[in-house]
Protein backbone atom coordinates (compact mmCIF):
# COMPACT_ATOMS: atom_id res chain seq x y z
CA UNK A 1 0.00 0.00 0.00
CA UNK A 2 2.69 2.97 0.99
CA UNK A 3 4.79 1.36 -2.10
CA UNK A 4 1.54 2.08 -4.31
CA UNK A 5 1.24 5.55 -2.44
CA UNK A 6 5.13 6.11 -3.12
CA UNK A 7 4.85 5.27 -6.86
CA UNK A 8 2.10 7.52 -7.14
CA UNK A 9 3.76 10.11 -5.71
CA UNK A 10 6.88 9.92 -7.62
CA UNK A 11 5.05 9.79 -10.63
CA UNK A 12 3.22 13.03 -10.16
CA UNK A 13 6.96 15.11 -9.17
CA UNK A 14 8.38 13.62 -12.01
CA UNK A 15 5.58 14.81 -14.67
CA UNK A 16 5.67 18.01 -13.00
CA UNK A 17 9.27 18.73 -13.20
CA UNK A 18 9.19 17.73 -16.92
CA UNK A 19 6.28 19.95 -17.81
CA UNK A 20 7.87 22.78 -15.96
CA UNK A 21 11.23 22.04 -18.06
CA UNK A 22 9.56 22.25 -21.08
CA UNK A 23 8.00 25.18 -19.97
CA UNK A 24 11.25 27.26 -19.14
CA UNK A 25 12.57 25.87 -22.57
CA UNK A 26 9.81 27.56 -24.53
CA UNK A 27 9.91 30.88 -22.35
CA UNK A 28 13.72 30.83 -23.05
CA UNK A 29 13.07 30.79 -26.77
CA UNK A 30 10.05 32.28 -27.43
CA UNK A 31 11.29 35.52 -25.17
CA UNK A 32 14.61 35.47 -27.39
CA UNK A 33 12.76 34.94 -30.76
CA UNK A 34 10.69 37.79 -30.50
CA UNK A 35 13.05 40.36 -31.77
CA UNK A 36 14.24 38.10 -34.04
CA UNK A 37 11.40 37.66 -35.61
CA UNK A 38 10.74 41.41 -35.44
CA UNK A 39 13.81 42.25 -37.31
CA UNK A 40 13.19 39.32 -39.99
CA UNK A 41 10.18 40.95 -40.32
CA UNK A 42 11.00 44.74 -41.03
CA UNK A 43 14.21 43.69 -43.38
CA UNK A 44 12.19 41.47 -44.93
CA UNK A 45 11.28 43.12 -48.67
CA UNK A 46 9.36 40.30 -49.54
CA UNK A 47 5.76 41.21 -50.11
CA UNK A 48 4.47 37.85 -48.86
CA UNK A 49 7.06 38.36 -45.70
CA UNK A 50 7.84 34.79 -46.39
CA UNK A 51 10.97 34.71 -44.63
CA UNK A 52 9.25 35.98 -41.43
CA UNK A 53 6.78 33.00 -42.49
CA UNK A 54 9.84 30.74 -43.02
CA UNK A 55 11.50 31.43 -39.32
CA UNK A 56 7.93 31.91 -37.67
CA UNK A 57 6.78 28.34 -39.11
CA UNK A 58 10.10 26.72 -37.59
CA UNK A 59 9.24 28.42 -33.78
CA UNK A 60 5.94 27.09 -34.25
CA UNK A 61 7.66 23.71 -35.09
CA UNK A 62 9.51 23.82 -32.36
CA UNK A 63 6.82 24.38 -29.87
CA UNK A 64 4.73 21.29 -31.86
CA UNK A 65 7.42 19.40 -30.56
CA UNK A 66 7.13 19.72 -27.03
CA UNK A 67 3.57 19.29 -27.11
CA UNK A 68 3.76 15.97 -28.82
CA UNK A 69 6.62 14.98 -26.37
CA UNK A 70 4.41 16.14 -23.44
CA UNK A 71 1.25 13.82 -24.68
CA UNK A 72 3.42 11.13 -26.04
CA UNK A 73 5.16 11.21 -21.93
CA UNK A 74 1.01 11.62 -20.80
CA UNK A 75 -0.03 8.71 -22.37
CA UNK A 76 3.03 6.33 -21.80
CA UNK A 77 4.17 7.46 -18.03
CA UNK A 78 0.49 8.83 -16.55
CA UNK A 79 -2.06 6.79 -18.03
CA UNK A 80 -0.94 4.34 -18.80
CA UNK A 81 0.54 3.87 -14.62
CA UNK A 82 -2.71 4.50 -13.64
CA UNK A 83 -4.15 1.59 -15.53
CA UNK A 84 -1.47 -0.35 -14.47
CA UNK A 85 -1.96 0.74 -10.87
CA UNK A 86 -5.95 0.30 -10.87
CA UNK A 87 -5.31 -3.36 -12.06
CA UNK A 88 -3.62 -4.10 -9.05
CA UNK A 89 -6.03 -2.49 -6.93
CA UNK A 90 -9.12 -4.36 -5.25
CA UNK A 91 -12.30 -4.16 -7.77
CA UNK A 92 -15.14 -2.13 -7.63
CA UNK A 93 -16.93 -1.93 -4.18
CA UNK A 94 -13.67 -1.96 -2.39
CA UNK A 95 -12.75 1.84 -2.41
CA UNK A 96 -9.74 2.07 -0.46
CA UNK A 97 -7.30 5.17 0.27
CA UNK A 98 -5.53 4.40 -2.95
CA UNK A 99 -8.25 4.46 -5.12
CA UNK A 100 -8.86 8.33 -3.82
CA UNK A 101 -5.15 9.24 -4.28
CA UNK A 102 -4.84 7.77 -7.47
CA UNK A 103 -8.01 9.63 -8.93
CA UNK A 104 -6.17 12.87 -6.75
CA UNK A 105 -3.13 12.22 -8.94
CA UNK A 106 -4.98 11.97 -12.28
CA UNK A 107 -7.23 15.02 -11.56
CA UNK A 108 -3.58 16.64 -10.72
CA UNK A 109 -1.77 15.82 -13.79
CA UNK A 110 -4.51 16.73 -15.74
CA UNK A 111 -4.46 20.13 -14.43
CA UNK A 112 -1.27 20.66 -14.56
CA UNK A 113 -1.25 19.40 -18.17
CA UNK A 114 -4.17 21.99 -19.04
CA UNK A 115 -2.36 24.51 -17.45
CA UNK A 116 0.82 23.41 -19.86
CA UNK A 117 -1.67 23.76 -22.93
CA UNK A 118 -2.36 27.44 -21.61
CA UNK A 119 0.65 28.14 -21.66
CA UNK A 120 1.84 27.02 -25.14
CA UNK A 121 -1.25 29.25 -26.28
CA UNK A 122 0.46 32.41 -24.81
CA UNK A 123 3.67 31.47 -26.19
CA UNK A 124 2.15 30.71 -29.77
CA UNK A 125 0.06 34.30 -29.51
CA UNK A 126 3.27 35.86 -28.40
CA UNK A 127 5.01 34.48 -31.64
CA UNK A 128 2.43 35.27 -33.89
CA UNK A 129 2.06 38.73 -32.73
CA UNK A 130 5.84 39.42 -32.57
CA UNK A 131 6.07 41.03 -35.48
CA UNK A 132 3.53 44.10 -34.54
CA UNK A 133 1.13 45.55 -37.20
CA UNK A 134 1.52 46.52 -40.60
CA UNK A 135 -0.12 49.56 -41.47
CA UNK A 136 -2.50 48.10 -43.91
CA UNK A 137 -5.00 51.23 -44.28
CA UNK A 138 -2.06 53.48 -45.21
CA UNK A 139 -0.62 51.21 -47.79
CA UNK A 140 -3.92 50.57 -49.44
CA UNK A 141 -4.61 54.52 -49.90
CA UNK A 142 -0.97 54.80 -50.85
CA UNK A 143 -2.40 52.37 -53.82
CA UNK A 144 -5.75 54.30 -53.90
CA UNK A 145 -3.76 57.45 -54.74
CA UNK A 146 -1.27 55.71 -57.72
CA UNK A 147 -4.54 54.55 -59.19
CA UNK A 148 -6.12 57.75 -59.66
CA UNK A 149 -2.60 58.96 -60.84
CA UNK A 150 -2.17 56.52 -63.79
CA UNK A 151 -5.78 55.94 -65.02
CA UNK A 152 -5.74 57.92 -67.82
CA UNK A 153 -2.51 57.75 -68.75
CA UNK A 154 -2.70 54.71 -70.74
CA UNK A 155 -3.09 54.24 -74.79
CA UNK A 156 -5.08 51.48 -76.71
CA UNK A 157 -1.70 49.64 -77.86
CA UNK A 158 -3.23 49.08 -81.31
CA UNK A 159 -4.51 52.30 -82.13
CA UNK A 160 -3.12 54.69 -79.44
CA UNK A 161 -5.79 56.24 -78.64
CA UNK A 162 -6.23 57.04 -74.97
CA UNK A 163 -8.03 54.69 -72.98
CA UNK A 164 -9.09 55.24 -69.61
CA UNK A 165 -8.74 52.00 -66.76
CA UNK A 166 -12.63 52.32 -65.52
CA UNK A 167 -11.90 50.78 -61.94
CA UNK A 168 -8.85 49.62 -59.97
CA UNK A 169 -8.40 46.02 -60.92
CA UNK A 170 -6.14 43.47 -58.85
CA UNK A 171 -5.24 41.24 -61.58
CA UNK A 172 -5.23 41.23 -65.41
CA UNK A 173 -7.72 42.06 -66.83
CA UNK A 174 -9.20 43.08 -70.36
CA UNK A 175 -9.81 46.89 -71.21
CA UNK A 176 -11.86 47.56 -74.34
CA UNK A 177 -10.45 50.27 -76.65
CA UNK A 178 -13.60 53.15 -76.96
CA UNK A 179 -12.14 53.76 -80.82
CA UNK A 180 -10.90 50.02 -81.99
CA UNK A 181 -12.42 47.77 -80.00
CA UNK A 182 -9.17 46.20 -79.78
CA UNK A 183 -9.04 44.18 -76.00
CA UNK A 184 -5.85 45.32 -74.71
CA UNK A 185 -4.77 43.54 -71.16
CA UNK A 186 -4.17 45.78 -68.35
CA UNK A 187 -1.51 44.30 -65.70
CA UNK A 188 -1.76 46.44 -62.29
CA UNK A 189 1.55 47.44 -60.49
CA UNK A 190 2.54 44.64 -57.80
CA UNK A 191 1.54 47.28 -55.58
CA UNK A 192 -2.47 46.82 -56.15
CA UNK A 193 -2.07 43.24 -56.60
CA UNK A 194 -1.30 43.48 -53.39
CA UNK A 195 -4.45 44.99 -52.02
CA UNK A 196 -6.24 41.85 -53.67
CA UNK A 197 -3.84 39.57 -51.14
CA UNK A 198 -3.96 41.99 -48.09
CA UNK A 199 -8.00 42.37 -48.66
CA UNK A 200 -8.98 40.53 -45.58
CA UNK A 201 -6.50 41.77 -43.58
CA UNK A 202 -7.24 45.50 -43.76
CA UNK A 203 -11.18 44.13 -43.21
CA UNK A 204 -9.83 42.64 -40.01
CA UNK A 205 -7.86 45.69 -38.87
CA UNK A 206 -10.35 48.03 -39.67
CA UNK A 207 -13.06 46.15 -37.61
CA UNK A 208 -10.64 44.42 -34.79
CA UNK A 209 -12.90 46.68 -32.14
CA UNK A 210 -15.78 44.29 -32.78
CA UNK A 211 -14.25 41.19 -32.83
CA UNK A 212 -12.15 42.59 -28.76
CA UNK A 213 -15.76 43.22 -27.67
CA UNK A 214 -16.78 39.51 -28.72
CA UNK A 215 -13.68 37.96 -27.48
CA UNK A 216 -14.43 40.16 -23.82
CA UNK A 217 -17.76 39.16 -23.37
CA UNK A 218 -18.53 36.57 -20.80
CA UNK A 219 -20.54 34.20 -22.11
CA UNK A 220 -19.86 34.51 -25.09
CA UNK A 221 -22.03 36.87 -26.99
CA UNK A 222 -23.32 34.97 -30.35
CA UNK A 223 -24.43 38.43 -31.48
CA UNK A 224 -22.00 40.21 -31.24
CA UNK A 225 -19.82 37.72 -33.31
CA UNK A 226 -22.42 38.32 -35.75
CA UNK A 227 -21.54 42.01 -36.35
CA UNK A 228 -18.18 41.66 -35.72
CA UNK A 229 -18.32 39.44 -38.84
CA UNK A 230 -21.24 40.88 -41.06
CA UNK A 231 -18.96 44.43 -40.50
CA UNK A 232 -15.53 42.61 -41.53
CA UNK A 233 -16.89 41.21 -44.81
CA UNK A 234 -18.66 44.56 -45.42
CA UNK A 235 -15.28 46.10 -45.09
CA UNK A 236 -13.16 43.67 -47.29
CA UNK A 237 -16.36 44.09 -49.89
CA UNK A 238 -15.74 47.89 -50.07
CA UNK A 239 -11.93 46.84 -50.76
CA UNK A 240 -12.89 44.18 -53.39
CA UNK A 241 -16.26 44.99 -54.80
CA UNK A 242 -15.84 42.28 -57.42
CA UNK A 243 -15.49 39.78 -54.56
CA UNK A 244 -18.37 40.19 -53.14
CA UNK A 245 -20.55 37.15 -54.68
CA UNK A 246 -17.44 34.48 -53.41
CA UNK A 247 -17.24 36.51 -50.13
CA UNK A 248 -20.94 36.17 -49.13
CA UNK A 249 -20.48 32.48 -49.50
CA UNK A 250 -17.61 32.65 -47.12
CA UNK A 251 -19.48 34.38 -44.72
CA UNK A 252 -22.35 32.30 -44.42
CA UNK A 253 -19.77 28.77 -43.98
CA UNK A 254 -17.48 31.00 -41.24
CA UNK A 255 -21.16 31.91 -39.17
CA UNK A 256 -22.39 28.42 -39.51
CA UNK A 257 -19.20 26.92 -38.38
CA UNK A 258 -19.37 29.60 -35.63
CA UNK A 259 -22.97 28.80 -34.64
CA UNK A 260 -22.36 24.55 -34.56
CA UNK A 261 -19.12 25.09 -32.64
CA UNK A 262 -19.22 24.77 -29.03
CA UNK A 263 -16.91 26.93 -27.50
CA UNK A 264 -18.98 30.11 -26.44
CA UNK A 265 -17.88 29.72 -22.74
CA UNK B 1 28.16 26.14 -23.74
CA UNK B 2 25.30 27.30 -21.51
CA UNK B 3 21.27 27.05 -22.21
CA UNK B 4 21.46 30.58 -22.98
CA UNK B 5 23.88 30.51 -26.05
CA UNK B 6 22.74 27.42 -26.87
CA UNK B 7 19.17 29.13 -27.60
CA UNK B 8 20.87 32.11 -29.18
CA UNK B 9 23.11 29.57 -31.73
CA UNK B 10 19.80 27.62 -32.34
CA UNK B 11 17.86 30.64 -33.22
CA UNK B 12 20.51 32.48 -35.27
CA UNK B 13 20.59 28.90 -37.32
CA UNK B 14 17.05 29.27 -37.70
CA UNK B 15 16.73 32.95 -38.79
CA UNK B 16 19.63 32.19 -41.27
CA UNK B 17 17.51 29.45 -42.74
CA UNK B 18 14.46 31.64 -43.02
CA UNK B 19 16.25 34.70 -44.72
CA UNK B 20 18.47 32.06 -46.95
CA UNK B 21 15.21 29.95 -48.09
CA UNK B 22 14.66 30.21 -51.61
CA UNK B 23 11.11 31.33 -52.29
CA UNK B 24 9.01 29.54 -54.64
CA UNK B 25 8.98 31.45 -57.90
CA UNK B 26 11.83 33.26 -57.30
CA UNK B 27 12.48 36.94 -56.08
CA UNK B 28 9.25 39.33 -57.00
CA UNK B 29 10.13 42.13 -58.28
CA UNK B 30 7.89 45.32 -58.16
CA UNK B 31 6.71 46.27 -61.47
CA UNK B 32 4.49 49.47 -62.55
CA UNK B 33 0.98 48.64 -64.20
CA UNK B 34 1.39 48.43 -67.71
CA UNK B 35 -1.04 47.82 -70.89
CA UNK B 36 -0.49 44.73 -73.33
CA UNK B 37 -2.33 43.31 -76.38
CA UNK B 38 -2.20 40.45 -78.61
CA UNK B 39 -2.40 40.87 -82.30
CA UNK B 40 -3.36 37.97 -84.20
CA UNK B 41 -0.90 36.62 -86.00
CA UNK B 42 -2.53 35.21 -89.15
CA UNK B 43 -3.79 39.03 -90.01
CA UNK B 44 -2.39 41.10 -87.69
CA UNK B 45 -5.50 42.57 -86.78
CA UNK B 46 -6.40 43.69 -83.10
CA UNK B 47 -8.10 40.90 -80.78
CA UNK B 48 -11.35 42.62 -81.01
CA UNK B 49 -14.41 41.31 -79.14
CA UNK B 50 -17.15 41.33 -81.74
CA UNK B 51 -18.36 37.38 -81.12
CA UNK B 52 -16.53 36.36 -78.37
CA UNK B 53 -12.78 36.25 -77.12
CA UNK B 54 -11.33 33.14 -78.30
CA UNK B 55 -11.62 33.34 -82.11
CA UNK B 56 -10.30 36.20 -84.01
CA UNK B 57 -12.77 38.43 -85.01
CA UNK B 58 -11.81 39.04 -88.83
CA UNK B 59 -9.77 35.76 -90.04
CA UNK B 60 -10.99 33.33 -87.40
CA UNK B 61 -8.18 32.79 -86.10
CA UNK B 62 -8.13 30.68 -82.81
CA UNK B 63 -6.63 32.75 -79.99
CA UNK B 64 -7.06 29.99 -76.99
CA UNK B 65 -8.53 25.91 -77.78
CA UNK B 66 -10.02 26.06 -74.06
CA UNK B 67 -13.50 26.94 -73.62
CA UNK B 68 -13.86 29.74 -70.79
CA UNK B 69 -15.69 29.18 -67.75
CA UNK B 70 -17.06 32.13 -65.72
CA UNK B 71 -14.25 34.09 -63.54
CA UNK B 72 -14.26 37.33 -62.41
CA UNK B 73 -13.96 38.94 -65.49
CA UNK B 74 -14.99 36.80 -68.18
CA UNK B 75 -17.18 34.67 -68.11
CA UNK B 76 -18.15 31.66 -70.42
CA UNK B 77 -20.08 33.74 -72.95
CA UNK B 78 -17.25 35.32 -73.85
CA UNK B 79 -16.31 32.52 -75.96
CA UNK B 80 -16.48 32.83 -79.46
Amino acid sequence: MSGVLEKIGQTQDKWFVFLDKLESRMHEICTAAVPEIREVFEQDRDPYKRAHGHLLMGLRGQINQMRSKANEVREEKIFQFIDGITSELPGHGFFTGSHDRLYTFRIACINRHNLFEEKIAFYMSLLNNAAGEQDLEAAYQEQLQAFEAIRDQFSCKQCAGQMTIPDLFFIATYVTCPFCQTQNTFIPSTGAQMVLHQARSLAEQRTAHLLKTYEESKPKNSLLYRQYLRSMFDEWNKIVPDMAEENEKFYQRLLQDHLNSINHY
Amino acid sequence: MNEKDKTLSYLERLKQQAVNQENYGGEIKAEEAKMEVRDCPECGAGRAFHQGLTVCAYCGFKFMDIRLTDGLYIRKQNNS
